[in-house]
């Protein structure tokens, strides 16, 4: 996907350009419930997330590879990896994630990107008032 | 049909190598000319505190101010033009205003003021402009770009006028920005204050935390390998580990852990600690500037660490990116970009922005 | 007058439960929606059925939640939706004027034919409980984009209940076939804040939906409401003398 043009000025430098060239996005989300005392570890999160790709892609979406990067039992806060031809039916799987065992459920996305050292620097955090 | 499911919207990144010590090396250029910085941070490897020199940098970067309800042609009132804005350095970006959904605003320091707005909102304004570059089939969006610095727009000329005619009358365009303005000796900020005594205002200073961390997998860099062919990991492995460490995400899986599989890329070595410092406000590439210098002089003394980087986030929202290439939201709007330094004073710089954005410079 | 871009969501359930219908729009609020409207259903089917006065939206808040990430508050909208199984129910009446925005859910192809053709209501919406009861046929669909009527997608059925995700997915594919994604929008149909979604989430979900991101397509003029409006309520734009 890259290419380079080495400039005939200088013997170090050196410039490459790549487009697309992330295999990855990276979503951060969080889970919220009706109950606020539901607790669970980070496997147990990305079961939920596996189920919720089963019941919207099947078998095939159950199987799609991503990472639970991180995950913050306290505010059920998550940091999701996923190639990006599974995005789309990631986050809509997520979208369609209504109920967790049948109390009412829905996942928050808070930014989506394809580097992950964009979602350290979200400037729409920054409160000032 | 669902050919559309598996497609992401682009993103670019531009690497470049160079050195410090090269009479052509642009990095000061790129500094400067992305002008709209939301948060810097710095990583050092092998590095328990945070060294004196960095800490006084940080420390004396520009205040800004929070103005609430500035009408948009109070930036271009005569003595405001000639006492502040033609003296250079300023830089104001409207303030809670979402480029995917609001007008925005931005006043750059070589004189433009750029004003991205709805379609009605342009209409109404009447000042020429052009559709934004990331509109579907029909344009929703324009942008208007007022260069102060141009002859025609010479106050109480015909072009001025029309402009404030426009700003005051016909559409009174108001937001809450963040303005500050780089100067060396001590006026430029009380010059600020007296111009905009009757807006409710705040003076802040950019906030700056550091933490440790102990033990962690780092990558090894080799300055000549940039595409991390054999001596380093390539440019994307490394801004994903950098973001990976930036938020304490473990590095440390198997390809066959169940809940993530991400792990540091090879080459690597073990560190037993290393620093993050983080600075966040509106903060001037001036200041950047300084920090880069500093942090050069770091390598001047024996260190364990071969390398160590400096990540600056742009602002999301901000019209512009780099120069006046048009910025907009698409899913992120992300803009950043990574120094790494290197012992040999050889650098290379990371610029990425995602999909509604120029190619960086 | 006011004038903006915005994500709105025109579908925010009616419910008499006061403290329920702030939460949801203080949520809608927080996930960014610049406008909402509350949806007040009629259904003729059901005995002693009329159109009533909408509650003065005002009365709701001392002061509106802020939208997430501005300084403005939310807006919020009256919009009424007759639910018509017989030509008869139809009647443009006097209270129509107290709504903002005017929907209509017709039950049978005849009525969806009127609705396209002639009805003055600004939204037509479209089954998502049940499959698709008739077909769309060209001729009206044209006719309603023509006249600058939207088709509104609901997705609080698919979020609840997976026979019905099949049915809001099927029927708005088929929708899609015959409209190519000219005049559609998403709302959410939500009873409940834990039923509202993003507004990416939507754009995201319009995919699933036979939308394409890049078709945020013909803007037109909604009726005589003049209420500009896309699909997935991505840069929607309203233009209202609030």
């Amino acid at each position: 996907m890259g290419y380079a043009d080495n400039m005939s000025e200088s013997v170090s430098y050196e410039r490459l350009v790549f487009k697309n060239a992330s295999v990855y996005h990276y979503m951060k989300i969080y889970l919220i419930l009706d109950s606020d005392d539901r607790k669970f570890n980070a496997a147990h999160f990305k079961q939920i997330v596996i189920s919720a790709l089963r019941d919207l892609y099947g078998e095939i979406g159950a199987a799609f590879p991503f990472d639970v990067l991180k995950f913050e039992e306290d505010t059920l806060t998550a940091v999701l990896r996923v190639y990006n031809s599974g995005l789309v039916k990631l986050w809509s799987a997520l979208t369609l994630l209504g109920s967790y065992h049948s109390e009412p459920c829905a996942v928050r996305v808070v930014q989506v990107s394809p580097f992950l050292l964009a979602l350290s620097g979200n400037s729409r955090e920054l409160e000032l008032d | 049909m669902f050919t559309n499911l598996e497609k992401c919207p682009r993103n670019l990144l531009i690497c470049e190598k160079s050195s410090f010590l090269n009479e052509k090396s642009r990095h000061a250029t790129h500094v400067a000319k992305h002008f709209f910085n939301y948060k810097v941070s710095v990583l050092i490897p092998e590095c328990g505190i945070i060294p004196s020199g960095l800490r006084s940098v940080v420390s004396s970067f520009s205040k800004y101010y929070l103005l609430k309800n500035l009408p948009v042609y109070k930036l271009l009132e005569e003595e405001f033009l000639e006492k502040v804005v033609k003296k250079g350095c300023l830089y104001a970006l409207s303030y809670k205003t979402r480029i995917d959904q609001d007008n925005t605003f931005a006043l750059l320091p070589t004189g433009q003021v750029i004003l991205s707005v709805d379609k009605d909102t342009y209409e109404e304004l009447g000042l020429e402009g052009k559709a934004s570059q990331y509109n579907h089939r029909q344009p929703m969006r324009y942008v208007v770009t007022i260069d102060l610095t141009d002859k025609s727009m010479a106050a109480g000329g015909k072009r001025y006028k029309r402009v404030m005619w426009a700003l005051q009358e016909k559409v009174q365009l108001t937001s809450d920005f963040l303005l500050a303005r780089y100067s060396t000796g001590g006026d430029g900020e009380d010059l600020l204050q007296s111009f905009f005594s009757q807006y409710s205002s705040k003076e802040l200073r950019p906030s700056i935390s550091s933490q440790t961390f102990k033990n962690l997998l780092c990558p090894s860099l080799d300055p000549t390998d940039l595409r991390g062919d054999t001596r380093s990991c390539d440019p994307q492995q490394f801004l994903e580990w950098l973001g990976a460490v930036t938020m304490d995400i473990s590095c440390n899986n198997e390809a066959a852990s169940f809940v993530s599989a991400y792990c540091c890329p090879e080459p690597q070595s073990s560190v037993s600690q290393a620093l993050l410092c983080t600075t966040t406000g509106l903060l001037l590439p001036e200041d950047i500037h300084s920090l880069l210098e500093e942090l050069r002089r770091y390598f001047d003394e024996p260190r364990f660490t071969s390398w160590l980087s400096v990540t600056v986030h742009g602002f999301a929202d901000s019209p512009v990116s780099w120069g006046g290439t048009e910025h907009g939201f698409h899913k992120g709007g992300e803009n950043f970009y990574t120094f790494v330094l290197f012992k040999n004073q050889d650098y290379w710089l990371h610029m990425a922005t995602g999909a509604n954005d120029g190619c960086p410079p | 007058m006011s004038n903006m871009a915005a994500f709105i969501d025109l579908n925010i359930s009616y419910t008499a439960d006061k403290k329920r219908l702030q939460n949801i729009i203080e949520t809608a609020a927080h996930l960014g929606y610049s406008t909402v409207a509350i949806n007040h259903v009629v259904d003729f089917q059901q005995k002693k059925q009329e159109v009533g006065k909408p509650k003065c939206v005002s009365e709701l808040f001392d002061q509106f939640p802020i939208v997430q990430g501005k300084s403005r508050p939310i807006k919020v909208l009256n919009r009424l939706t007759l639910m018509v199984s017989e030509a008869s129910h139809f009647r443009t009446t006097n209270e129509f004027k107290l709504y903002d925005i005017v929907a209509v859910f017709p039950k049978t192809e005849k009525l969806f034919h009127a609705a396209c053709m002639s009805f003055d209501v600004d939204i037509i919406c479209i089954a998502v409980t049940e499959k698709q009861p008739f077909y769309f046929k060209r001729p009206p669909v044209n006719g309603a984009i023509d006249r600058g009527v939207f088709f509104e997608i609901s997705y609080v059925a698919a979020i609840k209940d997976s026979t019905m995700r099949r049915y809001t997915i099927s029927n708005a594919l088929s929708l899609m076939e015959t409209c190519k994604g000219k005049n559609v929008i998403v709302s959410s149909g939500a009873e409940k804040p834990l039923e509202l979604r993003g507004p990416y989430d939507i754009a995201n979900l319009g995919l699933l939906f036979g939308l394409s991101e890049a078709a945020v397509s013909t803007k037109a003029a909604v009726s005589t409401k003049s209420l500009y409006s896309c699909p997935v309520c991505m840069e929607l734009q309203i233009k209202h003398a609030l």
